[in-house]
């Protein structure tokens, strides 16, 4: 039984939106995952997150995070320090958030021993197929970050 | 003092896609009433011109993330019709193994997250989590399953890659369909409970019902979702897959960007309801009596009653794949290699998508490439119906409070599980 998931999540037409699916797809495929460790890429996410973390003791999540830091930075928290101020349109199935979902696998009792979120601060969230410059030179270092974390680096 | 009615409902919620909701009524004279589609149009039948025969199923997919099977089994479908390409029993066994995940994936989304609210007197799926935790983790539970189908056997829960004119790009295990039966076997207690909850809720349902044409496949060994010819309640006329614009007669109206069907009547429903009107009898043991627990019954013309017939539906298919499933893994799973002889021809098809029947068609030139496509999508299908039920649902209920009538309104559309951005279609209108 594999005891870590380590989904990515965003949205790779937004720029860096989709910075969580670009580290997860670099972290498959530099081979360097531990054997325990389940990577997905799960884009925009949603409820499939529920469905992604069901039988797993750890869930460690990367994501595009606003967290009033430079762009670039990242931060490593527990759900339980930080809340969601972010308002949705609500008419759009594609349209999730992370907190969100989170608070609804613990009100149901789905919510795995160990949950982390790897929150990275964009620089821009518009239309574009590629990370900005301001992530893009950091990639190298969010990978290691996550590979301690997982215990492989 | 007179009383002004003035709903204006700007993007249903809880429902894929925009529409709108328009009523206008000064002391019970109603002076507008509308059901407006305002998506832009999305050009998916001219981006697959010039395309390769094997590329088309992948476009259209992209149509609708819910139904994205559907979409790309019409489409194989349709090509293997227009190029005679032969698929084997085990193809065909496979693709409605898939075809069911996604029924049931669709079918529960509808139900648990976007009507349940409604009969439980919240705006969403999320106040259900403290009030009713143990409905909520069995919709996730079965809403998990039905993904699980579609990545084990098309290789992707959305948008699959697997499904190919003539089989499968690859094939599942038997150790896959065998964990899926394992699934399959445990999610049919989880039905059960799921059941017993509508059933109690089923007071919440609203009495409304309209004499309505109702169209779906018939004419096929089971309960159809994927083979069949088209079949509707006005008669006994059986149309062939192959004239289905026979059947849609499509038109436009001014206030919408969808196009807009009507058959024999100003319109008529597609969609769980229609399938069970008028095929309940094939339907299998577990699914019958859920359906007479619930109180379906054939003939019924309330279109709330839409997502009962899911319900019903969600275990059709769940006792039908364990049963093709064992099928399956009795006659052994063979490598087949997916082979095609490219000529020029004409081909349509049609398959039963979650909320309801859906046609593709398409031409090929000698070298296989696309030269004209034609989709007629379920939800296009609907909207004439939706509207002739507001036309005569309103006016009865036009004296009460109108955040009533707005929401009676709104769970009516709900009902019709719309996906309003797969409906939208080739068209230029300009709004007067």
């Amino acid at each position: 039984m594999k005891s870590t998931v380590l989904i990515g999540l965003g949205n790779l037409l937004m720029s860096d939106e989709g910075v969580g699916v670009h580290v997860v797809h670099a972290l498959l495929n530099s081979g360097r995952l531990p054997a325990d460790v389940v990577a997905l890429d799960l884009g925009p996410g949603g409820l499939t997150v529920l469905h992604a973390m069901t039988g797993f003791a750890r869930a460690i999540f990367i994501d595009c995070a606003f967290m009033n830091l430079p762009a670039g930075e990242w931060r490593q928290f527990q759900p339980e320090a930080a809340r969601t101020v972010k308002v949705r349109g609500r008419q759009s199935l594609h349209e999730g958030d992370l907190m969100e979902i989170l608070d609804l696998a613990t009100g149901l009792n789905r919510l795995p021993n160990e949950v982390v979120i790897f929150g990275i601060q964009p620089a821009s969230v518009e239309p574009g197929e590629r990370l900005t410059a301001a992530l893009q030179n950091k990639m190298g270092e969010y990978q290691t970050a996550i590979l301690q974390e997982v215990g492989s680096a | 003092m007179s009383k002004t009615v003035d709903i204006h409902v700007h993007h249903v919620t809880r429902v894929e896609g925009h529409g709108n909701i328009r009523v206008r009524a000064t002391d019970g004279v109603i002076e507008k009433l509308e059901w407006q589609v305002p998506e832009a149009p999305r050009f998916f039948e001219a981006m697959v011109r010039g395309r390769k025969y094997e590329d088309i199923q992948t476009v259209v997919s992209r149509i609708c993330g819910i139904c994205s099977v559907t979409h790309s089994l019409a489409a194989i479908k349709a090509i293997e019709n227009a190029m005679d390409i032969p698929i084997s029993t085990q193809t065909d066994r496979l693709r409605i193994l898939t075809h069911y995940g996604e029924q049931l994936e669709s079918h529960i989304l509808h139900v648990g997250y976007l009507v349940t609210p409604d009969l439980l007197g919240q705006k969403s799926v999320v106040p259900l989590v403290g009030s009713h935790p143990d409905v909520v983790n069995v919709v996730i539970d079965l809403h998990r399953l039905g993904n699980l189908m579609m990545e084990k056997l098309a290789g992707r829960k959305t948008h699959p890659v697997r499904l190919v004119p003539g089989g499968f790009a690859m094939l599942p295990t038997a150790h896959d369909l065998r964990q899926l039966k394992g699934e399959l076997v445990a999610a049919v207690p989880k039905l059960e409970a799921l059941a017993e909850v509508v059933a109690n809720l089923a007071g919440g349902v609203p009495h409304f019902s309209r004499e309505t044409e109702f169209v779906a496949l018939v004419n096929a060994p089971t309960y159809p979702f994927y083979h069949g010819d088209v079949g509707t309640t006005d008669s006994d006329e059986i149309v062939s897959v192959l004239d289905f614009e026979n059947v849609v007669n499509e038109y436009v109206v001014a206030h919408s960007t969808a196009k807009w069907s009507k058959w024999h009547r100003d319109s008529y429903m597609v969609g769980a309801l229609a399938r069970f009107n008028l095929n309940a009898d094939y339907l299998a043991p577990l699914a019958k009596k859920t359906a007479s627990a619930l109180g379906l019954e054939q003939g019924c013309c309330n279109p709330y009653m839409n997502s009962v017939a899911q319900v019903v539906e969600s275990v059709q298919v769940v006792e039908r794949s364990i049963e093709l499933i064992d099928e399956i893994l009795t006659a052994g799973i063979e490598y087949q290699r997916p082979e095609a002889i490219i000529q020029a021809g004409c081909g349509a098809a049609a398959v039963e998508a979650p909320r309801g029947i859906l046609f593709h068609r398409y031409e090929f030139d000698e070298n296989g490439i696309c030269v004209r496509a034609n989709i007629s999508i379920p939800t296009n299908q609907n909207h004439a119906n939706i509207q002739k039920d507001f036309e005569e649902m309103v006016p009865q209920i036009i004296d009460q409070d109108q955040d009533h009538i707005r929401q009676q309104m709104e769970m009516l559309v709900r009902a019709y599980d719309p996906c309003i951005s797969c409906s939208t279609h080739y068209l230029d209108v300009e709004f007067v």
